[in-house]
């Protein structure tokens, strides 16, 4: 049976949503951002595309669990922007991650001998449960 | 200050009650926050927008990759900012602990020890299952033994039959007199192989009883994990803020 296009966007989707959260503390990683100019960051390589309302609420999600740290900055071109800058435990917690994402990506991608494949998947499937 | 034309303002507002609407339970502080974070953001996005188009136009196309109000909210709001809405659900929360306490407890408590009373009953069929077939290898051990010495030492057999060390009933006896010692010695250790034939294969597929059993227990265990982690998740955060509410104080 073939899928859908339509099943395969909604793939697509959920894959993105997935790791949105870690691109978004990734670019926070290198630079402050507000919202606007982070979804410019995050959007304009074309792999991400997202209803730019939903970055918010992830914001202050992050910012609930201590890893983002935000700030009001008046903008003579307008209203004031909120800055986020990644915290020092969000500058750890982002290492992690992306090492862990990038194993993950090595995994995907069949990079390894069979036998480390194995092992890793064996200490991935542990550290999720 | 941020100007828009009319029927721009317009539009905007629309949009923003309805996100508001959206935000209702989120506590007054959050909420207007969130708004004005929004509301930064279409300014931005509306300055950015190609110029040659009208107004109207550009201002769409904004709210358009903004994301409609339930999209927005819906998709990713923050557990916190829900969670801390619910000041005015305290008086349901306060009745909700008095019937966790009152029946969830020792319903939970209950169920708990049903479960802790079937993994018991398991480990003891296990133990159950061991003690026999160690009990089935060590008659086979003796049935042997005797069965070598009512071939090789006849005499030990009769010693130990009137000591009363050895015991039969009295229809066994007959049976057993009928045969000669020779014959008596090769039944015991035809039963001896019995019962160690028994034994080992009792200690053979007791593999599979034992999987069976620790495959039980895991999960049991696991799940019992599972939930005292969900449960420590959620109270944890309260635990924390009561305490340090306590040292604040």
């Amino acid at each position: 049976m073939r899928y859908s296009e339509e099943d395969k966007d909604r793939r697509v989707t959920q894959l993105r949503k997935g790791i949105l959260e870690l691109a978004v503390m990734g670019v926070l990683y290198h630079k402050r951002h507000y919202g606007y100019s982070l979804i410019r960051v995050l959007t304009e390589s074309g792999s991400i595309s997202l209803k730019e309302g939903t970055i918010y609420p992830i914001l202050a999600r992050l910012h609930r669990d201590g890893l983002v740290q935000s700030e009001w900055v008046e903008s003579d071109q307008g209203p004031p922007r909120k800055y986020y800058g990644l915290t020092l435990q969000g500058r750890h917690l982002f290492v992690e991650l992306s090492q862990e994402f990038d194993s993950l990506i090595s995994l995907v991608k069949h990079d390894w001998p069979a036998e480390e494949i194995q092992d890793r998947t064996k200490k991935l499937l542990v550290k999720r449960r | 200050m941020t100007t828009y034309p009319e029927v721009v303002t317009k539009i905007i507002d629309d949009y923003m009650d309805r996100l508001k609407s959206q935000l209702q339970l989120v506590p007054v502080e959050d909420r207007n926050e969130f708004l004005r974070e929004i509301q930064s953001h279409i300014y931005e996005a509306f300055q950015q927008q190609d110029a040659g188009n009208d107004e109207v136009t550009r201002i769409l196309t904004v709210l358009r990759k903004v994301g409609e109000p339930a999209e927005v909210v819906a998709d990713r709001l923050p557990e916190a900012i829900a969670g801390s809405a619910s000041a005015w659900i305290l008086p349901l929360r306060i009745v909700g602990a008095l019937l966790i306490a009152l029946f969830g407890i020792p319903l939970g408590l209950g169920g708990m020890a049903v479960l802790l009373g079937i993994l018991a009953a398991l480990a003891g069929v296990l133990i159950s299952y061991y003690v026999l077939a160690s009990v089935a290898l060590l008659a086979s051990v003796v049935l042997l033994t005797l069965g070598m010495s009512r071939l090789y030492q006849p005499e030990l057999w009769d010693r130990l039959l009137a000591a009363g060390v050895i015991q039969m009933d009295v229809a066994v006896a007959q049976v057993v007199d009928r045969l000669s010692p020779y014959a008596q010695g090769n039944l015991l250790i035809f039963f001896a192989i019995v019962c160690a034939a028994a034994a080992v294969g009792m200690f053979w597929s007791g593999r599979y009883l034992v999987r069976g059993v620790s495959f039980v227990m895991v999960r049991v265990f696991g799940w019992i994990r599972q939930f005292g982690q969900h449960v420590w998740r959620r109270v944890q955060p309260y635990s924390a803020e009561f305490f340090a509410k306590l040292q604040r104080a």
